[in-house]
C-alpha cells in the first residue's frame, strides 16, 4: 500500500516537475520575447527619430541657404546704382547745397555713435540652443508615453 | 589493506597541496585575465581609435564666414554654396535617362554628359561650381552615382563697388587676401573643425557647433560716400585722360576712413576672370609714389613746430640754392625775390622749400617727416601695407643733396595713405588719430567697438592753426580751382615727375597729381585726397584741385556740413537755446 502510494506520489511529482519547468521555460521565453520585442521596438524608434533629426537638419541647412540667397538677393536690389537709377527714373536728382535746410534742435548731436541695426540683428536672430534639463522622472514619463504611442500604433 | 590505508592517508594529506596550487593557479588566470582588461594607455587609444574608425567618419568643416558691412549695417558681402558635382560611372544604371535629366538641371550638352556617364573611369568631374539651386535638384535625382561637394563661396552684393578695400577670397571661401578680406582674415574665417561623424543610425546625429563661425565686421566705410567718389574718380580720369586714379575720405577727428576709391577697379565676384593682375593692387596702400609739393605743407610744419621759423619767416628767392654741392632750383628757373611761407606753398617753390629745411636742419627736417609717420605703416587695417622710403643719413643712397630733394617731395616714397593721415593731423589740431576702415567687430559674445587711439601729437595746436590758414591762402591764390564760395577750404596741391631708373620722365602723361583739402578749415570735418596718375596736363592745380572741388560738393551734402554762414547761425541758435538751461542749472 504503501509503496503504491509512493509510486504514485513519486510519480505525480515528476509529472508536476516537468510541467512548472515547462511552464517556467514557456514564461520566460515570453518575457524574454516581451523584452526583446521591447528593445527592438525602442531601438528602432530611436533610429527612426534620428533620421527624422538629421532629415530637419539638412532642411534647416537647406532653408538656411535659401535665406542666405534671398537676403544676398534683395541687398543686390538694394545697390547705390540701383536705387540711383530708380530715383532719377521716377522724376528725383542729385541734391544740391541750396537744396538742403538745416534746423537747430536742442540736444541733438549729429555725430552721435550709431549702432549698425542690420548687422547686430543677424547674431540677435540665431536662436539659442535649448538647455538639455532632462529629469529621471521626465525621462520615464517619456519612455511610458512612447510604450503608449507604441502599443497604440500595433492596435490600429 | 594496511597498505591501502597508508595511500589513502597520504593522498588526504596531499589533497589541500594540490588543492591550494590549482587555486593559487586559478588565481593567477584570473589576475592576469583581469590584468588584461586593463591596458596601457597607449594601447587602449590605438584600439579606440581602430574602433572609432570603423564606426566614424570625420569630416573637415569649413567655418561659415563673417560678414562685412558698411558703417550703417549694409551687407557688403555674403556667404553662398555652390556645388562640384561629380559621378561614379561604374555605378550608373540607366545612363541615358540620367543623362536626360542632368542636361536639363546643369544645361549641359548631352553628348558630354553621357560621355561623362558612361566613361571608364572609376571618378569623373561633371560640373562645377554649380548653383545650390541646381545642386538642390541634382540632389533630388535621388542617384547613388552621384556625388555633390560643397562649395563655399563669397558673394559680393555690391558689385565692384569698395573692391579695394572689402577683397577677396582665394581657396573655396577659406583664405581672405587683399582689402579687409586679407587683413582681418583670421578674424573673418573662424575656426576649421574636424568633426567625426558616426555612422551608426542608432547614434544621434551631430549637429555643427555655433562658436565655430567668423566674426563679422562692420567697416567706417559710407556706402552712398563711396559710390559718389566713385562715380566722380571715373569722371575724372576718364576727362583727363589719366591712366588711373585714387580718392580718399577720411573725417579727421577719429580717423574714420568715410571712401577709398580707386579707378579702374574691378569686380570682386569675377576676380579670376580678371586679365591684368595689377587690378588686384590697393595702390592707396600697396604702391608707394614721390609726393612731390604736396610734402612742401609737411616741411613747413616741421619748420614752424621746431621753432626754426616763425609765422613772419621770408627769405629772398633767387631762384636757385645750394645743398650738397647741388643746385636746386623753382620750376622753369624763375626768381621770385622776398617770399614769406604762405608765398612757397602757393607757388609751390623748390627754392623756398630748401630753404626752410636748412633753417631747421636736417634731424628736426627727418624729426618732423617720422612724427607725422612717413616711412612707417599707418596701421589703417589694409592687407599688405607698404612702409615708404625715408632715407636717413646712413642709409644707402642717401646725399646731402637728398636732404634738398626731400624738402620738397622727391628722393623719397610715400603712400597715399600716409599722406592723408598727416594731413588730417593737421586739420584735427596737430592730433595725429590712428586711420582706420574697421568700426566694430561682431561676434557670438556681442558687438566690440574696434579700439583706435590717437597715434601720437604732431603740432601743437597753434602751429597747427598757422598751417590751416597758410592752407587756405594756397587754395584761394595757388588753386582757386578747388575754392568754394560759401565754404573755407584748406589745401594743397601737389605735382611730381615720375621717377624711372634713367631719372625723371618728360612729355606728356608724365606726373602723378594730387590734391589734400579738408573744408570748413576753422572747424574741419572732413579731408579728402585725390591723386591721378599721367593725366594729359601736368599740374596738381589744374587737374586734381577741381576734382577735389567737384568732390567736396559732394561730400557736404552727403556728410550733411552746413555751409559757413549756415554753420554760424547755427551755432548761434543753439548757443542762445543752451544758455537759459545753463542759467536754470
Amino acid at each position: 500500500m504503501s509503496q503504491a502510494w509512493f509510486q504514485h506520489t513519486f510519480s505525480r511529482r515528476r509529472f508536476q516537475t516537468q510541467s512548472q519547468a515547462t511552464a517556467i521555460a514557456i514564461l520566460s521565453v515570453a518575457v524574454l520575447l516581451i523584452l526583446g520585442s521591447l528593445y527592438l521596438s525602442q531601438v528602432a524608434a530611436f533610429a527612426i527619430t534620428n533620421r527624422e533629426i538629421e532629415d530637419l537638419i539638412s532642411r534647416r541647412d537647406e532653408v538656411k541657404q535659401q535665406n542666405e540667397r534671398l537676403i544676398g538677393e534683395i541687398a543686390s536690389f538694394r545697390t547705390v546704382p540701383r536705387l540711383y537709377a530708380r530715383a532719377v527714373e521716377i522724376g528725383f536728382r542729385p541734391a544740391i547745397n541750396d537744396d538742403i535746410e538745416y534746423l537747430v534742435f536742442a540736444g541733438y548731436n549729429p555725430n552721435r555713435p550709431t549702432q549698425p541695426l542690420a548687422a547686430a540683428a543677424r547674431h540677435s536672430a540665431e536662436p539659442a540652443a535649448a538647455e538639455y534639463a532632462e529629469t529621471f522622472g521626465g525621462w520615464l514619463q517619456a519612455q511610458f508615453d512612447l510604450l503608449r504611442r507604441q502599443f497604440q500604433t500595433f492596435g490600429e | 589493506m594496511p597498505g591501502q590505508s597508508t595511500q589513502q592517508a597520504t593522498i588526504h594529506a596531499r589533497l589541500p597541496i594540490v588543492a591550494l596550487f590549482l587555486i593559487f593557479l586559478a588565481s593567477l588566470l584570473i589576475i592576469h585575465l583581469a590584468n588584461f582588461q586593463f591596458f596601457p594607455r597607449s594601447v587602449r587609444q590605438e584600439l579606440e581609435r581602430i574602433g572609432s574608425s570603423i564606426t566614424n567618419t570625420t569630416l573637415r568643416i569649413p567655418a561659415e564666414r563673417g560678414l562685412i558691412y558698411d558703417r550703417d549695417g549694409e551687407p557688403l558681402t555674403f556667404n553662398v554654396v555652390q556645388y562640384r558635382l561629380g559621378v561614379s560611372p561604374n555605378l550608373v544604371f540607366e545612363a541615358e535617362t540620367l543623362m536626360k535629366q542632368l542636361s536639363v538641371i546643369l544645361d549641359m550638352d548631352e553628348v558630354e554628359l553621357f560621355f561623362k556617364l558612361t566613361s571608364d573611369n572609376v571618378w569623373e568631374f561633371v560640373a562645377g561650381p554649380i548653383s545650390a539651386e541646381q545642386g538642390q535638384a541634382v540632389a533630388a535625382l535621388d542617384d547613388i552615382s552621384l556625388g555633390l561637394e560643397e562649395i563655399p563661396r563669397r558673394f559680393y552684393p555690391q558689385g565692384s563697388l569698395a573692391a579695394h578695400v572689402i577683397g577677396i577670397v582665394l581657396d573655396d571661401g577659406l583664405i581672405g587676401t587683399l582689402g579687409v578680406e586679407g587683413a582681418y582674415n583670421s578674424t573673418l574665417a573662424g575656426r576649421v573643425m574636424d568633426l567625426s561623424v558616426s555612422n551608426v543610425p542608432f547614434d544621434l546625429p551631430e549637429d555643427l557647433p555655433a562658436e565655430q563661425r567668423g566674426q563679422d565686421i562692420v567697416l567706417t566705410l559710407d556706402r552712398d560716400v563711396q559710390f559718389w567718389m566713385e562715380v566722380e574718380l571715373e569722371r575724372a580720369v576718364k576727362e583727363n585722360g589719366a591712366f588711373r586714379g585714387s580718392v580718399i575720405v577720411m573725417d579727421p577727428r577719429n580717423g574714420e576712413v568715410l571712401a577709398l576709391a580707386n579707378y579702374p577697379s574691378f569686380d570682386p565676384n569675377n576676380f579670376l576672370e580678371i586679365t591684368d593682375p595689377n587690378l588686384l593692387v590697393n595702390p592707396v596702400v600697396q604702391e608707394t609714389y614721390e609726393p612731390g609739393s604736396l610734402l612742401q605743407v609737411l616741411t613747413a610744419a616741421a619748420a614752424l613746430e621746431s621753432g626754426a621759423i616763425t609765422p613772419e619767416w621770408s627769405y629772398n628767392d633767387v631762384g636757385v640754392i645750394e645743398i650738397g654741392g647741388r643746385e636746386f632750383r623753382n620750376r622753369y628757373f624763375q626768381a621770385h625775390g622776398v617770399v614769406d611761407i604762405a608765398g612757397v606753398l602757393t607757388r609751390s617753390l623748390h627754392v623756398g622749400s630748401a630753404a626752410m629745411a636748412l633753417e631747421m636742419g636736417e634731424e628736426k627736417f627727418y624729426n618732423g617727416l617720422r612724427a607725422f609717420g612717413l616711412g612707417q605703416a599707418t596701421g589703417v587695417g589694409l592687407f599688405n601695407e607698404d612702409l615708404g622710403e625715408l632715407r636717413l643719413r646712413g642709409d644707402t643712397g642717401w646725399t646731402e643733396s637728398t636732404f634738398g630733394l626731400n624738402s620738397y617731395g622727391q628722393a623719397m616714397q610715400v603712400t597715399q595713405m600716409q599722406m592723408i593721415t598727416a594731413f588730417a593731423a593737421i586739420a584735427n589740431d596737430g592730433i595725429m588719430r590712428q586711420p582706420h576702415l574697421v568700426r566694430q567687430i561682431i561676434g557670438e559674445e556681442g558687438v566690440r567697438d574696434a579700439r583706435h587711439s590717437t597715434v601720437r601729437r604732431v603740432l601743437s595746436p597753434d602751429t597747427a592753426s598757422i598751417l590751416k590758414e597758410l592752407m587756405v591762402r594756397a587754395v584761394r591764390e595757388g588753386a582757386p580751382e578747388a575754392y568754394m564760395s560759401n565754404y573755407t577750404v584748406a589745401g594743397k596741391p601737389g605735382t611730381a615727375q615720375i621717377n624711372t631708373a634713367i631719372g625723371y620722365e618728360t612729355g606728356p602723361n608724365s606726373s602723378v597729381v594730387s590734391f589734400i583739402g579738408f573744408l570748413p578749415a576753422d572747424e574741419p570735418a572732413v579731408v579728402a585726397m585725390v591723386k591721378l596718375d599721367r593725366p594729359d596736363d601736368f599740374f596738381g592745380f589744374e587737374v586734381a584741385a577741381p576734382v577735389f572741388r567737384r568732390i567736396a560738393d559732394r561730400l557736404v551734402i552727403l556728410l550733411e556740413i552746413p555751409d559757413d554762414a549756415t554753420r554760424r547761425e547755427l551755432q548761434a541758435v543753439e548757443a542762445s537755446l543752451r544758455a537759459p538751461r545753463t542759467e536754470q542749472g
